[in-house]
Formats: C-alpha cells, structure tokens, sequence
C-alpha cells in the first residue's frame, strides 16, 4: 500500500467516469520553472526499471518502468514489424488435385512459421536477387492420399479410412543445399507447430510442391511477424481516499478485478494489493456508485509499461525484446550516418535539398 | 500472380518433367468422368458421354506443368 | 526506381545556418520518427521539434527543428540519435540483468 501512495502524482494519468486527465507527458525542459528535466544518462539510468515477471517456453512478461511512450512504443511496433523471420514466400506447385485451389494453399503454406534461426540466413536485397544456399531454404511437399487396405469394417473415420487424408504442416520437408547441411544440421529446418492442417485430402488426391523460404520483415507481410502478439498496459494505480464503511467492503471489493482489494477478515479494512493491482482492468465499476466515488481516485501510471510478449516463429521470447533493440540500434546507427554525413558536407547541400 | 511454366501455346512441345514425348501431332486429352471417374477421351460430333456410366460431365485434367505462386 | 535515395534531405526553406530546418527521413516511420521527436525535445536548445508521416503511401517522415540562440539542429539531431542509442543499450542492459538475476514466474505453457 506503502508504495502505491507515495507515487508522484505527475506520473498519473486519471481515470474518471466520463474523462481521462493528464495525459501527456510533462517531463521536458522548460514544462515546469525551475526544474532541469533535460536528457540526463545518468539519472535515465537511476530512474529505469526493468523487471521479468513471467516467463514460459511460449511468451514473457515484464516491467519497463521510466521511459516515455514513444520508446516503449518504437519497441512494440519493431517487434511487430521489423524483427525479421523466415518464411516460405515462392510455391512452385506440380500437382495439387486437392480441394483448395493453387493460390489459397500457397497463401496458408505461407503463413506457417518455421523454426529457422533468421541470424543464419541473409536478407535478399532485392526480388530479382538470385537464389542461393544462403539466402534460400528450400522445402518440399510430396504427398498423396489413398485408401487403407486394412481399414476395419464398417468404419467411418477418414483417419482409418484413408492414409494421408491430411496434408499437415509435417509433410514440409527440408531440402538441404549447399553448405545449409552443415549451417543447419544441429536443427534442421522445420514448422515451430507440425499439426497445422493445410488441406484435406481423398483417394487419388494429391499435392507435390517446392517451397522456397526467404528472410523477411512483418512490415512486408504478416506472416514474417516473429510475435503472436507484442504489447503492453499502463499500470493501474488505486488510491483509497477515505475509509470504506465495513459493510459496504465485500460491495467495494467486487468492483475491482479479483484479488486487487484485499479485506481484512476481522476489521473489515479495505486495503489495495500492492502486486496484484496490476491484474485491475480500471472498468471505473466503482465510480458508478454514488456512495463509493468520492471515496477512491482511479488513474494509470504514465510511464510503468507492462509488456505482453508472445513468440510465434524461431525465436525463444526472452530473445524478442534485445532483437527489437538490435534493429532499433540500427536505425539509429544508419541514421547517424546519414547525418553525419550532411554534416560534413558531403554532396552540395543546396543538391541535397528536396523540393517541398 | 501466378505463372506457368513455358509460353503460351500448344502443348506439343516444350512440356517439362517427362521429356521423352514423341513430337506427336496431336495428344489425345484425356477427361474424367465427374460422376465415376473413369477416363474418356472427347471427340468431335460425338456426345459428350462417359462411356463407363453415360454421365455427361467431364473434367479436364490438371496441366503436368509447373505453376508458380507467391506465398501471399 | 533511382539509385541510392539519401536517408536524410534537409528541405527547401531551412535557415542558412540550419538554426531551423526540416528534415525528410527516408524508409522511416513513426517508429523513429515520435523516439526522436521526444529525445529532441529533451534538449533545452531546442525550441521545436516536431514530425509527420505526410501520407501513407509515401515511406517517409518530416522532422521540423528549430534552435534557440543560432544553434545547428542538424548537431542536435546528431546529439539526439546519439543520447537515443545510449538509451537502448541502457534498456538492453536492464533487461538482460533482470533476465539473469531476479526471480521471477516461469511456467509451462501448452500449445
């Protein structure tokens, strides 16, 4: 509770019924007299937290706490759109006798993420660009449905009927390449999920394609997208400003989220969970009721980030967020050099003008 | 989007993956009855009739070229 | 489609001295373009930054800076992209140490 009321007030943002206050940032030079609010390295560091809070083989949660919304929000949309990946982006079909047309069964071999390590693979510089082993990974499907001689009698399930009466996301086979036997061998290419159905197949049917794989951005295509999903939430911050009276407790107590308001079992003392405030979704419940909503003042915190990461694709997910660093740095890198560049007077700036 | 192999045309020459074609003047299309199955071959001034079962819907036989798609 | 587009192009109607210019980014988005804006304006020289995507269809952001005192904005972009990398990496190193160091859930997720 402590810590959830000595918060400085200018980090909040207000939640009310009808109305949000305070919503922009004020942390510049000159906002306030008096007071240096110019970049400071040192107190940036001072300042910032990042905690882990969960982790499993699939999606991370942390804390960024002390940066602006333009940064934590340059990460969220890298991680989105610019973390590269491998995908299969050319299907040369043979056959394909199966139900779903050419173009839809390209589209959805598209979509499936593949387990490929983007890092071993080199970005195509252009369409054009010439194929090879180090920019290519190349798959193939070869696969036809027939019936099943010792199906039992009187059965009615394809499974049984029919073998391959699916074409699954474990018929991409890898072919290896060049020297991708040797880039590759310790964990050959394969689909992250192998029981995607791609299409259903019957006796006589059946689909023989080539797969090309190549690396990619989701600012391109979605399929490239390394993440699930990539986001994050202010922090809720609850402040109880009068007491609530013991019998309207329980009352008080399911206007929030469960385990946000704590009671105790003997005084009937309404308290904030200082940890679990952060499970509050701020439905602002509690201020439709006229004997609570003077009695508590709802808001977020302005600059305590809680980022929601899933992994789809190659990369484990405590990898995602210094991979989106990693490209953030690049542009600022590539940026720098640029102007740099202008600076130094390289190219006649009265050339290097653009026409409004 | 997509792209056939080879150009437009005939499909005497130039058809890939088998290769060992005679330069025949014409190949007879093979078409599949819609209702059993069974191969036909159309001819011109004759009904179009599957000779198994007498249904009159056929269907053409998917091309032996190579098509191409982007995964889009 | 020309060959090599330069990142940067300082547009037409900047002050000589380049105390106030727009900068046209090319190949960038509001990704860039609203971290920049904010570590500029952290800047106390800084009069005014501000940024625009123009159109969607166009790959490309505006930065607008003007200086206090005849200052260069393109130095205080510099400066800017600069204090900017130092940040990530401070992030990064945040990060990573929590990563190591605390104690936090780990759970088993199915598919």
């Amino acid at each position: 509770m402590a810590s959830q009321s000595d918060i400085n007030p200018r980090r909040l943002v207000g939640v009310h019924a009808e109305r949000v206050t305070n919503v922009s940032s004020t942390d510049y030079p000159g906002h306030y007299p008096d007071e240096d609010h110019s970049w400071n390295l040192a107190t940036f560091q001072k300042n910032l937290k990042v905690k882990v809070e969960r982790l499993s083989q699939r999606s991370i949660e942390f804390d960024l706490v002390g940066v602006d919304a333009s940064i934590a929000n340059a990460f969220r949309r890298i991680l989105i759109a610019e973390v590269p990946t491998v995908c299969i982006e050319h299907v040369y079909v043979w056959d394909n006798t199966s139900v779903i047309v050419d173009e839809v069964l390209a589209h959805r071999i598209g979509l499936v993420p593949l387990n490929i390590d983007p890092a071993l693979v080199m970005m195509k510089e252009s369409v054009d660009e010439q194929a090879t082993d180090r920019n290519t990974i190349v798959f193939g499907i070869n696969i036809r449905c027939e019936r099943n001689p010792n199906a039992p009698k009187g059965s009615t399930d394809p499974a049984e009927l029919y073998i391959n009466h699916e074409l699954l996301s474990s018929h991409i086979e890898w072919k290896p390449a060049g020297e991708q036997e040797d880039v590759f061998g310790a964990t050959p290419p394969r689909p992250t999920n192998l029981n995607i159905v791609l299409a259903k197949l019957r006796p006589g049917q059946a689909v023989e394609m080539e797969l090309h794989a190549v690396k990619g951005v989701g600012k391109d295509h979605a399929k490239f997208t390394p993440v699930a999903t990539a986001s994050y939430r202010l922090l809720p911050h609850i402040k109880i400003k009068k007491p609530i009276p013991p019998h309207l407790a329980e009352k008080f107590q399911k206007c929030f989220a469960p385990g946000v308001i704590r009671v105790d079992p003997h005084t009937k003392e309404v308290t904030v969970d200082p940890y679990k405030v952060r499970m509050d979704t701020v439905t602002r419940e509690v201020l439709r009721h006229p004997e609570f909503s003077d009695s508590v003042e709802l808001s977020r915190v302005r600059d305590h980030f809680l980022f929601s990461i899933e992994s789809e694709g190659p990369y484990n997910p405590e990898r995602l967020l210094p991979e989106a660093i990693k490209v953030m740095r690049e542009k600022i890198a590539t940026l720098r050099a640029a102007a740099e560049a202008l600076q130094n007077g390289e190219g006649d700036r009265d050339i290097q003008m653009a026409d409004a | 989007m997509n792209q056939q192999q080879g150009g437009t045309g005939s499909n005497t020459g130039g058809q890939s993956g088998g290769g060992n074609y005679m330069m025949a003047p014409r190949q007879e299309m093979e078409y599949i009855c819609a209702d059993c199955g069974a191969k036909n071959e159309i001819k011109s001034r004759e009904p179009i009739r599957c000779r198994e079962c007498g249904h009159r819907i056929m269907y053409k036989k998917r091309t032996k070229r190579m098509v191409q798609f982007e995964a889009r | 489609m020309a060959e090599s587009i330069p990142k940067i192009k300082i547009m037409k109607g900047a002050e000589p001295d380049l105390s106030a210019a727009t900068y046209q980014i090319h190949d960038e988005s509001h990704t860039i373009g609203n971290a920049l804006r904010w570590m500029l304006m952290k800047n106390p020289k800084v009069e005014f930054c501000g940024y625009s995507a123009p159109h969607p269809s166009e790959n490309i952001i505006q930065v607008r800076i003007q200086m206090y005192d005849g200052l260069s904005s393109l130095t205080a972009l510099i400066t800017a992209l600069s204090d900017l990398d130092n940040l990530c990496e401070t992030v990064e190193g945040s990060y990573q140490k929590s990563l190591r160091e605390d104690s936090y859930e780990r759970w088993d997720e199915k598919y």
